[in-house]
């Protein structure tokens, strides 16, 4: 699994602006129906940005593990037919270029996930989004990321107690309805708990922020961010 | 360190109870993303992922469920394993294994049950909701998510339309079968709380 690793790479020093802007670059350039060529360039720049936050490839294949599976698979799922001549070599070909693209993408996105603290992410949404519609997603953001661990102990205490009652002998349906309808309920006594506390506390729409600033890395990167965004324009105009 | 000095402008009370709400909605559907009951043979797991969106519509209304699954979607991109198998990064969302639409469809989904179940931005007491209108908020969530993720998978993985649908269609029932569950769980009184 993924997760944020404190160190002092570039990519730890680096604005999470830009960082997000890089990520959606390198999105729309992978699918702009690129050449082969175009492909290697993209694959070079990813080694770049490994590099730059020092996250081995096989840390990244590791993170995403049944993403990777899915991938290698659509290829054959592609190619395969319910009747002779049962496997057809175009589809597959089709699906493997369009499979290709994927790994940079997620490759940039896991130097992301590994160098970003997430209250950085936050910040960086407060600042993104204006007005209060950004400050409440940042709000939110946090809480859901304290709460998230205790909602996910809620489900495995109900299910725990379910099987202890032989749940896995009862119906899905049932068992599905049940742990709904229990995870909910402890979900909905945590709101009312959080909007009281909220309230208690003064929950108001002019907190202060925590400091955010562009360094001078930040601007190549930023450039490069909309260069690849642009690249599309570049490539249909050849 | 600079100090501020002026009034605090407090967040109403009625904003603050949506928000708790949708927070812990968000929260709750990053926890079922985790949870699934395996079904015999070769049928897929039964995941309860989309009760996420069910309920984020339905108890929330189109604005703040929107929120709450916008919340969800957010939190993994900033990097917190609440995508299923513990996933996250926004290129998972954008690629990933070709699922990535099927994230984007819940959040539509909620806004879209949140919208006929309710009509208009904020919710309605649950049990103004006739049945009828209730099963088909939820039927028009899971025909969005389908609409949004299928051929959002079919580009990603380069699969022609017909794979896509014919990789999703197990799916399908089992899904239907979950908007009556949630029908059942809002009627069947277990949500008293409303």
């Amino acid at each position: 699994m993924l997760s944020y690793v404190p160190g002092d790479t570039v990519a730890h020093q680096l604005d999470p602006r830009s960082k997000l802007s890089f990520q959606i670059g390198v999105a729309i350039a992978a699918f702009a129906q690129p050449s082969t060529a175009w492909l290697a360039g993209l694959y070079g720049l990813t080694a770049v940005v490994l590099l730059a936050g020092r996250l081995s490839p096989r840390r990244v294949v590791r993170g995403y593990g049944v993403v990777f599976v899915v991938l290698a698979l659509a290829p054959v799922i592609a190619g395969t037919t319910l009747g002779p001549p049962w496997f057809r070599v175009d589809p597959a070909m089709t699906s493997l270029r369009a499979v290709a693209r994927v790994p940079p993408v997620l490759a940039v996105s896991a130097v992301y996930v590994a160098t970003t603290p997430i209250r950085e992410t936050r910040a960086a949404i407060e600042r993104l989004v204006p007005g209060r519609p950004g400050q409440l997603l940042a709000v939110g953001m946090s809480l859901v990321v304290r709460f998230f661990p205790l909602v996910v102990d809620d489900l495995r205490t109900v299910r725990t107690a379910m099987d202890a009652r032989g749940g896995q002998r009862q119906a899905v349906i049932d068992r599905a309805r049940r742990l709904a309808v229990q995870g909910l309920d402890r979900a909905l006594a945590r709101s009312d708990r959080l909007a009281v506390a909220l309230r208690a506390r003064c929950f108001a729409w002019n907190p202060t922020l925590p400091p955010l600033a562009l360094s001078r890395l930040d601007y190549p990167v930023l450039v490069a961010s909309v260069l690849l965004a642009l690249s599309p324009l570049v490539q249909s105009a050849a | 360190m600079t100090q501020q000095h002026g009034t605090v402008e407090l967040v109403d009370d009625e904003t603050v109870g949506y928000v708790a709400r949708a927070v812990l909605i968000a929260a709750l559907t990053a926890a079922l993303a985790q949870v699934s009951i395996p079904l015999p043979g070769s049928l897929p797991p039964f995941s309860l992922q989309p009760f996420g969106a069910f309920f984020a519509g339905l108890l929330l209304g189109p604005l703040w469920g929107g929120f709450a699954l916008l919340l969800y979607l957010l939190v993994g991109i900033a990097g917190v394993p609440v995508f299923s198998n513990g996933s996250a990064g926004l290129g998972y969302v954008l690629v990933g294994q070709g699922t990535g639409g099927f994230l984007i469809g819940f959040l539509v989904g909620a806004v879209v049950a949140g919208a006929i179940a309710h009509q208009r931005s904020t919710p309605r007491p649950l049990g103004e909701l006739s049945v009828p209108v209730q099963v088909l908020a939820l039927v028009a969530t899971v025909a969005v998510v389908y609409a949004v993720g299928v051929p959002w998978m079919a580009s990603v993985l380069g699969l022609s339309l017909a794979d896509a649908a014919t990789i999703m269609a197990p799916y399908v029932p089992l899904d239907l079968l979950k908007v009556l569950v949630a029908v059942g769980i809002i009627r069947g009184g277990y949500l008293t709380r409303q």
